[in-house]
């Protein structure tokens, strides 16, 4: 377990003449390499990554390198040193890097990259090399070269220009001899075959994407990521039988490094800022109360129980620390899949220098896998976290065993919903719509046998590099280098991967049709459309539900002339009610609502908010009702034009989230 | 969900957000939930079972409880009431209804509350029941009509309310046609304002029937088919808990969504499980131990004027790339909320080690398209037949972005008496992405020959045993709620909890015996101690208890001096750097090295 995962990079890219040639309608391979070089130093920056990097660029007009001499590595420039990536760098690339018109031997531009990397403090070390091959190659040293790549341990990618005559990225083909080659691509294609098969010999070409590969699929960026923390632990079976392991976080909800902050809309300086949270009483004055005039205490059920800091940290549950106590085992089927908590699975092996250790899991590992079991373990990561419940599952692969750990949940944490059965007649299939549900998902199936008996997966979402952080580093990227433009539409290729794939798109039309003939289906209009799935205004669905229950009793009070003005209790309720009553003006009533509206929305709480958007709301349904938008146009209107002054832009967002849409336009707007 | 909220997550959010996790239910808005325990209190409901097994009675004491306390961790706002009928004495607000004896009124369960059904509960319970409310005549009209008084009287909003019947007499009345119908009358008018009436039917000699009288008493089932009321009648308190546990508990969905096959299909989004975590702190005004609440401000610093949201942009990391908020979510916005189907594939493609997040359930919303329902169970039947599950790109709301699910089919399953244990409907299984997945290098070790690998097994066969995914509870949150309640109660010591997750050694060490040495011998060499540190270990994480370990490094000041001469500071350890920090008193926060160096030396400039 080496310390220090970070590792130093070069990214060597070939800017030279050939680069920018292409067959008329595509892209030529210089846009697409700088795409990539984009991409990944835009990753790099944003995550705020320390590894190192530099950036060599051959085929250049000038030469800038150590290694100039004699007229030898010409055309090479070394357009930054190693050293963390960060904004200039995305500048320079965006502005400096461009076409230009030498050729120069790629094999130079890598003893270039070699000799900086050399240079580094770091000990995983990357080359990824850009080119389309298309420059003569001497061969002479390439013997050296290698060796040199292996004694230093580099890790070497290659980039390179399409070149295998099918372009469909999901298939299996890996770059063969293509077709329509020159003869230097052909050569330097062999040469890239020698040298990625003598370092390594399992992956050697599986090393070697093109450009739109690289883009669009993570390899490249995986393949350098800083080695994952080992966990150091032991199993424990009993008092006496333990086995050493050490764990490492296999899949993982990853979330993006840095947040946003708040700043001064003038300064952009987020030191202007400042927040501050004061405690009041809950009495009328909302009186100020200092901090240290203040303890802790917690809710017992009705009961608020004074619990201080240090009698909490005193009474609290302790435990041992780390630990990976078996409790049992038990029948795989019996953990089900569905009931997987936390955010995490982790891998356990042996450590690496303990064959002994590595026997002994082995053993557990084989001996689970057979019976067809996991042992139920108890888990805790150190003396700081609470300790957890949790399922080692066996996993045997072709090349290591390990032990799946994934938490389970505690009794707390279940929700025990029932729901009706859907074994019901009025639900039930006819054997003519089972059918159609047959075809269709026959139809749209994403794993098919090729001629060979191969299954194949077309889409495979663990390749797909997670939209929102793609999507967030392209605006940063726009923003940073192109201050005051307006953000770019999502990218293409991005939009693409999180489509269906158009083959099963085109495949599942007809049986789509039948489906759509065969089950009819209705949308109950009355119910408020609940078209946000915003959480907050779920309950909001529910409640004028209860709200038309209660008006049915108040038609009582309201023959008893009950409501008389809209009152804070429950305005909208009142509004209706006087709406319906027809005691009033219209326009009064109206009156009455917004005057409550103002009101409430000077308390500046989010509990008042939400009684405000229910009042607009059912002013606007109202409205609608009666074929009068006027007042609520026009007060809709005034609102929105003194929220800016008003402070409560909060109020705002949510209103606007809430409703549909917010103003009765002539298109929505009909009498009826 | 919530995670998605670290996507913009600023200072702003505190506390409060954090709880808006999935379960989270703005009572403010919805309304409080409520639940009234009508427990049948005559003779009958005392009787023992063979065995000494404890009395209906008992067991539904034991059930409220388990309500109680239930409630109290996950929705302490939600009120409960308790009620007996057929007492002999009787105490109700007004006093008006004979026979009825209103233990708790509506109102939120507190320690107290837990205590006085604990007394209710075994022998002693029996003999307080019979000395406080005794058992007399029985009308359950009068008891249901009481109820309905104990609803009104609460001023909150309710939005759910429901009442769960206990007892063991199919015929309350004795077949008194009158009583029968008052009690019909007043169901019917409860029902009508929106009360649900469950029947939680106690075993009794000759069995149970419903049909007798009941029948008509209770809410009709949610899915409106005869079923519901074959529920076989319950006799352990496992049973009952469970079943009350399942109806005590308001389904809220989390989202509905519309799935697009090309046709709108109307889904409810319902949690699985959530982390059930402890409850944040409140804060209390010292002198009175009242709750005050927190008002945060944001002002300028130079000019302590407040700042309007509008006069604040958003910053991204440490760089000056300045975003206005709406733009922030225009970032975050990739689709409508929805549930897109990508296709299908057969069911070993979905991967165990692909987990990021717990699971939801989905259910149709026939209530919002009617036909959802349909197309639903035929996906479900033909999916189940199939052994494939959908691929959907899944958008919980606006300006979310999507994840990728998979959508396992589930089948509805009912224990022996015709509960539900699971419910139908597809599991959305959340699928990483390609950033979610480490890459690790995996070493290799030999593997186990056949002999080591059987000695496992016999160890395996050993420890077996069933596994159920409520048999564990979670000891912190316990540990917690035993430390408020002895608080809350003033005992002297809390009660203590059970650590479930705490392997049984010595139970496991008797039932392995020489199984565990003799398994040793076979992978072990005898000069091999697992349980020592390897000698190369390094630092871990678990720097939590590091302090004590690390051995002292301190550094003579003459050395220090000359290497802040010579410049070559930065040849120190961060440990070493950190314990000449201390040596000299300078108070460090950083724990960068630089940071470290700065110090020093400024400290050793004066």
């Amino acid at each position: 377990i080496t310390e220090s995962g970070n590792c130093s990079l070069v990214l060597c890219m070939d800017v030279g003449f050939s680069m920018s040639n292409s067959p008329p309608g595509e892209e030529p391979p210089f846009d697409q390499a700088k795409k990539v070089i984009q991409k990944f130093v835009q990753r790099q920056v944003f995550s705020e990554s320390k590894d190192e990097m530099a950036l060599v660029l051959f085929g250049t007009d000038a030469t800038k390198n150590p290694l100039d001499q004699d007229g030898q590595y010409q055309h090479i420039t070394v357009r930054r040193q190693l050293m963390a990536p960060d904004f200039e760098l995305l500048e320079e690339i965006e502005n400096h890097v461009r076409p230009e018109s030498q050729q120069t031997d790629w094999l130079d531009a890598l003893v270039v990259s070699m000799d900086l990397l050399q240079k580094g403090k770091y000990d995983r070390l990357n080359i990824v090399l850009l080119t389309d091959l298309s420059t003569q190659v001497s061969s002479d040293n390439l013997d050296v070269i290698i060796g040199n790549l292996g004694k230093l341990g580099i890790t070497l990618q290659f980039l390179a220009l399409k070149w295998y005559g099918d372009g469909d990225r999901r298939g299996s083909s890996r770059p063969g001899v293509g077709k329509g080659l020159s003869r230097e691509q052909k050569q330097g294609l062999e040469m890239v075959r020698d040298i990625m098969l003598s370092l390594d010999e399992d992956e050697g070409l599986d090393q070697v994407y093109t450009f739109s590969e690289a883009i669009e699929q993570l390899f490249m960026f995986k393949h350098i990521e800083r080695r994952p923390m080992a966990w150091p632990c032991q199993l424990t079976i009993g008092s006496s039988l333990s086995i050493r392991i050490v764990g490492y976080k296999a899949v993982t909800d990853e979330k993006l490094k840095k947040m946003w902050i708040t700043v001064d809309a003038q300064t952009s300086k987020r030191d202007d800022v400042k927040r501050e949270t004061v405690y009041c009483l809950d009495d009328d004055n909302e009186t100020e109360v200092q901090k240290d005039d203040t303890i802790q205490g917690f809710r017992y059920g009705s009961d608020i129980v004074p619990f201080s800091k240090v009698d909490q940290e005193q009474m609290k549950y302790k435990h041992d620390g780390k630990c990976f106590a078996v409790l049992g085992f038990t029948k795989h089927d019996s953990i089900h899949r569905h009931l997987f908590m936390g955010s995490q699975t982790i891998k356990m092996f042996a450590p690496k220098d303990d064959e002994h250790a590595g026997v002994a899991l082995s053993a557990l590992i084989q001996a689970l896998d057979k019976l067809n079991m996991v042992a139920i373990v108890r888990y805790a990561y150190d003396r700081r976290c609470n300790p957890q419940v949790g399922a080692a599952f066996p996993c045997i692969k072709q090349t290591y065993e390990c032990l799946v750990y994934v938490q389970l949940p505690f009794m707390e944490d279940l929700r025990q919903f029932s729901f009706p059965s859907l074994e019901n007649k009025k639900f039930t299939p006819s054997e003519s719509q089972l059918a159609a549900v047959d075809s269709l998902i026959d139809s749209m199936m994403l794993v098919e046998e090729d001629e060979n008996g191969q299954k194949e997966d077309m889409y495979k979402v663990h390749e797909i590099p997670n939209p929102a952080f793609q999507r967030l580093f392209q605006c940063l990227h726009h923003r940073a280098v192109n201050p005051g433009t307006p953000l770019p539409t999502m990218e293409q290729w991005l939009k693409d991967a999180l489509e269906r794939p158009s083959a099963i798109s085109e495949r599942c039309q007809a049986p789509l049709e039948e489906m759509k003939r065969k089950f009819p289906l209705k949308a109950v209009e009355k119910k408020k459309e609940l078209k946000t799935g915003a959480q907050i205004f779920e309950p909001d669905a529910k409640k004028s539900k209860v709200d038309e229950e209660e008006e049915e009793f108040n038609l009582a009070k309201i023959s008893e002339g009950n409501v008389t003005s809209v009152g804070s209790v429950d305005p909208a309720r009142d509004f209706r009610s006087l709406i319906n009553q027809k005691s009033l003006p219209f326009g009064e009533v109206c009156q009455q609502l917004t005057h409550r509206i103002e009101q409430l929305l000077s308390n500046r709480s989010t509990h008042y908010y939400m009684k405000c958007i229910t009042c607009i709301q059912t002013f606007r349904e109202q409205s609608v009702k009666l074929g009068n938008a006027d007042l609520y146009n026009s007060y809709l209107q005034s609102l929105k034009k003194s929220i800016p002054n008003s402070g409560l832009q909060v109020f705002w967002d949510l209103l606007v989230q809430g409703m549909i849409s917010l103003f009765i336009g002539g298109s929505r707007f009909s009498p009826t | 969900m919530a995670e998605w909220n670290a996507f913009y997550q600023n200072e702003e959010a505190d506390e409060e957000q954090e709880e808006g996790e999935e379960s989270a239910v703005n009572y403010k808005v919805t309304g409080r939930d409520s639940l009234v325990f009508l427990v049948d209190a005559s003779k009958e409901m005392f009787i023992k079972g063979e065995d000494g097994e404890p009395s209906n009675f008992d067991i539904t004491m034991q059930c409220v409880r388990s309500v109680y306390t239930s409630k109290i961790i996950s929705s302490h706002r939600d009120l409960v009431a308790l009620v007996f009928y057929g007492t002999e004495k009787s105490k109700n607000p007004r006093n008006s209804f004979k026979h009825v004896y209103v233990y708790h009124d509506l109102d939120e369960p507190g320690a107290k509350r837990v205590q006085d059904v604990e007394a209710l509960r075994g022998e002693r319970g029996a003999r307080l029941a019979a000395d406080t409310m005794g058992s007399g005549e029985v009308s359950l009209g009068d008891a249901l009509w009481c109820c309905s008084n104990l609803y009104s009287d609460i001023k909150l909003r309710l939005s759910h309310k429901r009442l769960m019947i206990f007892t063991c007499m199919d015929q309350p009345h004795g077949g008194d046609s009158t009583k029968d119908r008052q009690a019909r009358t007043k169901a019917g008018d409860l029902k009508e304002t929106g009360v649900v009436i469950d029947l939680m039917h106690l075993m009794k000699p000759g069995g149970f029937d419903v049909s007798l009288f009941f029948c008509d008493i209770v809410s009709p089932p949610e899915d409106e088919s005869e079923l519901g009321l074959q529920v076989e009648p319950c006799g352990k308190l496992d049973d009952l808990q469970k079943r009350v546990q399942a109806k005590q508990q308001k389904k809220r969905a989390m989202a509905r969504l519309h799935t697009v096959i090309g046709m709108n299909v109307a889904v409810g989004v319902y949690a699985n499980a959530v982390t059930a975590r402890k409850p944040s702190a409140i804060r209390l005004y010292r002198e009175t131990n009242e709750p005050v609440h927190s008002k945060t401000r944001t002002f300028h610093t130079q000019t302590g004027s407040l700042l309007l949201p509008s006069e604040t942009r958003k910053v991204y990391g440490n760089r000056q790339i300045v975003m206005e908020k709406d733009e922030v979510d225009t970032i975050k916005k990739f689709y409508d909320p929805e549930i897109f189907l990508i296709g299908f594939k057969p069911m070993e493609k979905l991967k165990l080690h692909h987990h990021i997040r717990p699971s939801v359930l989905l259910y149709p919303e026939e209530q919002q398209v009617t036909g959802s329902s349909c197309v639903f169970a035929a996906l479900l039947k033909k999916c189940t037949e199939k052994k494939v599950f959908a691929v959907c790109r899944y958008t919980p709301r606006r300006n979310y972005p999507p994840r990728f699910v998979a959508l396992v089919p589930q089948r509805e399953e009912v224990d022996e008496s015709n509960v539900q244990v699971t419910p139908p409907g597809f599991n959305a299984i959340f699928l990483p992405f390609a950033d979610d997945i480490r890459k690790l290098d995996t070493p290799q070790f030999p593997t186990a020959s056949d002999v080591q690998v059987d000695k496992m097994k016999e160890i395996i066969t050993k420890m077996r045993f069933k596994y159920r995914s409520d048999a564990f509870e979670n000891p912190v949150i316990q540990q917690h709620y035993r430390n408020l309640e002895a608080l809350a109660l003033d005992m002297l010591a809390p009660e203590s909890i059970e650590d479930f997750i705490m392997p049984k050694v010595e139970q496991i060490d008797r039932r392995l015996g020489p199984l565990v040495d003799e398994f040793k011998e076979l992978v072990y060499p005898a000069s091999y101690n697992p349980d020592s540190k390897p000698a190369a270990k390094r630092k871990t994480a678990d720097a939590g208890g590091g302090d004590e370990k690390k051995p002292k490094v301190e550094i003579p000041e003459a050395e220090l001096r000359a290497h802040i001469k010579n410049g070559t500071l930065g040849k120190l350890t961060v440990p070493v750097l950190k314990e000449a920090c201390k040596q000299f008193g300078i108070r460090t926060t950083g724990t960068k090295k630089q940071e470290l160096m700065d110090a020093l030396i400024a400290q050793m400039a004066k």
